[in-house]
């Protein structure tokens, strides 16, 4: 099909159309599992934040309001999950000539960042609760936290067992864990210490750190680098989908977790006070979730902006001098230089390097060659330029 | 070197900006102003922008690369300048939630006094950051902060200044560190004889217009520095004049904290003593109830302002780092003077993006007839790139082989059937390669459909940009 035009390549969804529009986003949202059940959790935490502000405003509870606005808050992670899921698959056109495909690895770091933000001010909070012990009142709070806690469950449930890639970077393999928890709830009973404050006070860091799945067992889809020839369209668009939600999901996962054990936390630390009049509990208890809270992220964090940095990947790190030995190795280059490995997204490797050859060399021969060795490796696209050497 | 006096600078703004942080968020918490409070937040922005930009300065000096980070540290500004706003967006959300707090539970200011001295204090700091920095505007800083939230605290003012202008890195920076030091690659290549030595000259263009937009991302920010410091002080001023607060041994009532929505409580707890009380009728009432409400009102309005000035550096970090075509760049244009050149005969893989600043990388396959041919070609090549401002280029060359003379479209090295449907957004690749058989000897369709190759196929999923 000849194009008509040189504009036919623009085809867009009218923009005049907001309908049309907000209808295309519903469809592809629902059209893929991991944005799906974002799209779906996000409701139910919507409804549950409401059914709360309501509550407290009917009874005038300023607790229940502002933990009504820490569930909003947190909404808006798990939007900017739903938000960046939705754009990585757009497809690519000309001012994205490798598509939106960064979204996902974006989305994830904003995630960590409001986690770390949210972590921060807990701590705060701890800290000044701690110096001027507030009024606690329980009464109200710890239904609407177990409530909370149970929605968060249900987020966990969800997304572990939904969407999985599994990559362990260190070892090499090229699985890519998708950790989605979606942060459900929130149950946070909201302790009312003196003004306004913000609403995080019974966040509970989770002691997710080391990636220790528990359900993961029956994973299909594995992206292996070992061999990609073989792989059939139908496995890799699979991989392809659960790779490509990794940070996502991971962030996302993190705040439901971060939220789960301050549901958890909020309880325990009520049950102390009630019982044993343990007025530190609850200060402590923020400040441990806090700090929980900020070291979960790391991960996540370090890995996004690996990506961001345009860093060599890491999984690739240890074979990469092996490669360039190989490349070297081959009759007629004399160096191989300026070398530039990324990652475009998770699994998706990019890279560029400039081979200085003889002038007799046979550059076809080289060329398909090198390119031989590294889409062993799993490096997709790959540009070798060919540089003569003056003799 | 140029760029000491710079970090000299940027420190010794750091360091006043955070004590005056401490001092505000101290204050904040005395008088229990929300505006105190924002501006506070404001301040520890501003640090942070800060210490992003003295980051940024420090390790776009060494753009060495390492084994680990083969482009050097060169995007971290980029990154600094996401993460700056991201926590802008935060703290906007955190104080417009304290704000909705106080209207349902409004809350007196208490010394006002001492807010209005410190509001004082900091639009002088602010004043002195902005000259401080003023000489040095185009020196690789523009802070598009903007708007801060209604800022209590003047002496956030004067922090304000000098964070802001450490905030537009992304055009500033590079500009200014490219004049630094040299950078890498010309050396490298001028080593071998490569087809095309790159040079970088036309770094000067870059250096106006990112200081012009750096200047006015200055301006900006000390502008909404400037604001916030007003408001607060008008905040504390109406206070101090206009509230008549209930003093602590006279009987009064506090008609405008309602008792059941507080836990803790700063004022007069006599509301309730008094409503049963006979003496009700003839005590003093506390001052007119609006003034409590335009606190946090300010506060609003400051947060708006602090949105809509943070958008555009939020859009254009993400922009960035989402490996988009830089703005300037016409990728149809550069596809079509590409192909006009002699000996190329197609190009495929065209991808152009911006590591930081001026900072643009181009990717390509080239075919070409031979490899003879291959090498005064890619000279020119690399001069056409190197006219349209893109420095750091990869030209991977793709030769004709005997039997695919017809099918100058496709990519020879079986890139396209191995690599495409392995790519994470080029699942369409694979029905493209399928079209551009169909496609005819000319190069020119070839060009125009080679940029819209995903398109064609039909998904679900639109790019609705």
């Amino acid at each position: 099909m000849l194009p008509l035009s040189i504009k036919d390549d623009e085809y867009k969804p009218a923009k005049f159309s907001l309908l049309l529009k907000l209808s295309g986003w519903i469809r592809s949202i629902l059209a893929d599992t991991t944005s799906r059940n974002l799209f779906f959790f996000l409701c139910l935490n919507l409804s549950f934040a409401f059914v709360e502000l309501s509550y407290g405003v009917w009874s005038n509870s300023l607790g229940l309001i502002s933990d009504s606005f820490h569930m909003f808050f947190d909404c808006t992670a798990l939007l900017a999950g739903l938000a960046a899921s939705v754009i990585s698959r757009w497809r690519s056109n000309d001012s994205f000539s490798y598509g939106y495909v960064r979204a996902e690895v974006i989305g994830g770091f904003v995630n960590g960042l409001f986690l770390i933000f949210t972590a921060f001010f807990i701590f705060s909070e701890g800290v000044e609760r701690a110096l001027e012990p507030p009024d606690v009142h329980h009464e109200r709070l710890l239904p609407v936290s177990v409530a909370g806690l149970l929605v968060n469950l249900v987020g966990i449930f969800v997304f572990q067992h939904g969407g999985h890639g599994h990559s362990h970077a260190d070892h090499g393999h090229g699985h890519s864990h998708s950790l989605f928890n979606g942060s459900a709830g929130h149950g946070h009973a909201h302790h009312d210490s003196h003004h306004g404050h913000a609403h995080h006070d019974s966040h509970h860091g989770h002691s997710h750190g080391g990636h220790a799945h528990d359900g993961h067992g029956g994973h299909e889809g594995h992206a292996h680098h070992g061999g990609h020839q073989g792989h059939s369209h139908h496995d890799l668009d699979d991989e392809r989908r659960l790779g490509s939600s990794k940070q996502i999901l991971q962030g996302v996962l993190l705040h439901i977790m971060a939220d789960t054990l301050g549901s958890v936390g909020v309880i325990v630390s009520a049950l102390l006070m009630q019982n044993y009049n343990l007025m530190i509990a609850d200060p402590i208890c923020s400040m441990l979730i806090a700090v929980l809270i900020g070291v979960s992220v790391v991960p996540l964090l370090r890995e996004s902006i690996g990506i961001l940095m345009q860093r060599t990947p890491p999984s690739l790190e240890r074979a990469l001098p092996e490669c360039y030995q190989r490349v070297q190795q081959l009759e007629g280059v004399y160096n191989v230089q300026q070398p530039h490995f990324w990652t475009l997204c998770t699994d998706v490797y990019v890279g560029t390097l400039k081979v200085v050859v003889a002038p007799d060399a046979d550059a076809r021969w080289i060329l398909s060659q090198t390119h031989n060795i590294f889409t062993q490796m799993g490096v997709r696209q790959l540009y070798v330029q060919i540089d003569m050497a003056a003799m | 070197m140029a760029c000491a006096p710079n970090r000299v600078r940027l420190m010794c703004m750091l360091s006043l900006t955070f004590a005056f942080f401490i001092v505000e968020v101290v204050v904040s918490r005395i008088t229990a102003s929300l505006s105190m409070l924002s501006d506070s937040f404001h301040m520890l922005s501003d640090v942070i922008a800060l210490i992003v930009a003295l980051v940024a300065v420090r390790f776009a000096e060494k753009t060495q690369a390492t084994d680990k980070n083969t482009f050097g540290w060169i995007r971290a500004e980029v990154m600094g300048a996401l993460v700056n706003a991201v926590f802008l967006t935060a703290l906007c959300c955190t104080i417009v939630l304290e704000a909705i707090e106080r209207f349902t539970e409004a809350r007196e200011i208490e010394r006002p006094q001492v807010l209005a001295g410190v509001g004082l204090a900091g639009l002088l700091v602010n004043l002195l950051g902005l000259c401080l920095f003023h000489g040095h505007a185009g020196g690789g800083h523009g802070h598009s902060h903007g708007g801060k939230k209604g800022k209590g605290a003047k002496s956030h003012r004067a922090g304000n200044g000098t964070p802001g202008e450490t905030n537009n890195l992304v055009g500033n920076h590079s500009s200014s560190t490219d004049a630094c030091q040299t950078d890498v690659s010309p050396k490298e290549s001028s080593e071998v004889q490569i087809n095309g030595g790159a040079q970088y000259e036309d770094v000067d263009n870059e250096h106006n217009t990112s200081s012009q937009l750096n200047m006015r991302g200055v301006f900006l920010h000390v502008l909404g520095d400037a604001l916030g410091s007003v408001i607060v002080v008008i905040n504390a001023l109406i206070f101090i004049f206009v509230w008549q607060p209930c003093n602590k041994d006279e009987l009064c009532v506090n008609p405008c904290i309602d008792s059941h929505a507080t836990d803790h409580y700063h004022g007069n707890h006599t509301l309730l003593d008094l409503r049963g009380s006979p003496t009700a009728a003839s005590a003093k009432m506390a001052g007119p109830c609006w003034v409590l409400y335009l606190d946090p009102t300010l506060c609003l309005i400051m947060v708006c302002i602090l949105l809509y000035t943070t958008y555009p550096l939020l859009k254009e970090s993400a922009l960035i780092l989402l490996q988009t075509v830089p703005k300037q760049i016409n990728i149809h244009r550069l596809n079509e003077r590409l192909l006009n050149l002699d000996g190329v005969l197609a190009i495929h893989e065209l991808h152009v993006w911006q590591l930081a600043g001026s900072r643009i990388i181009a990717t390509a396959h080239i075919k070409c007839h031979d490899p003879t041919s291959y090498m005064e070609v890619a000279k020119r090549i690399k001069d056409f790139f190197h006219n349209e401002g893109i420095h750091a280029t990869t030209i991977q060359p793709e030769f004709v082989t005997f039997s695919s003379e017809s099918q100058d479209s496709l990519c020879e090295l079986s890139c396209r059937t191995q690599c495409a449907p392995k790519l994470c957004c080029g699942a369409g690749d694979k029905k493209a390669a399928g079209d551009l058989r169909a496609i005819g000897e000319s190069p020119e369709p070839a060009a125009v459909f080679l940029v819209q190759p995903q398109v064609i196929v039909t998904s679900e999923v639109e790019s609705s940009l």
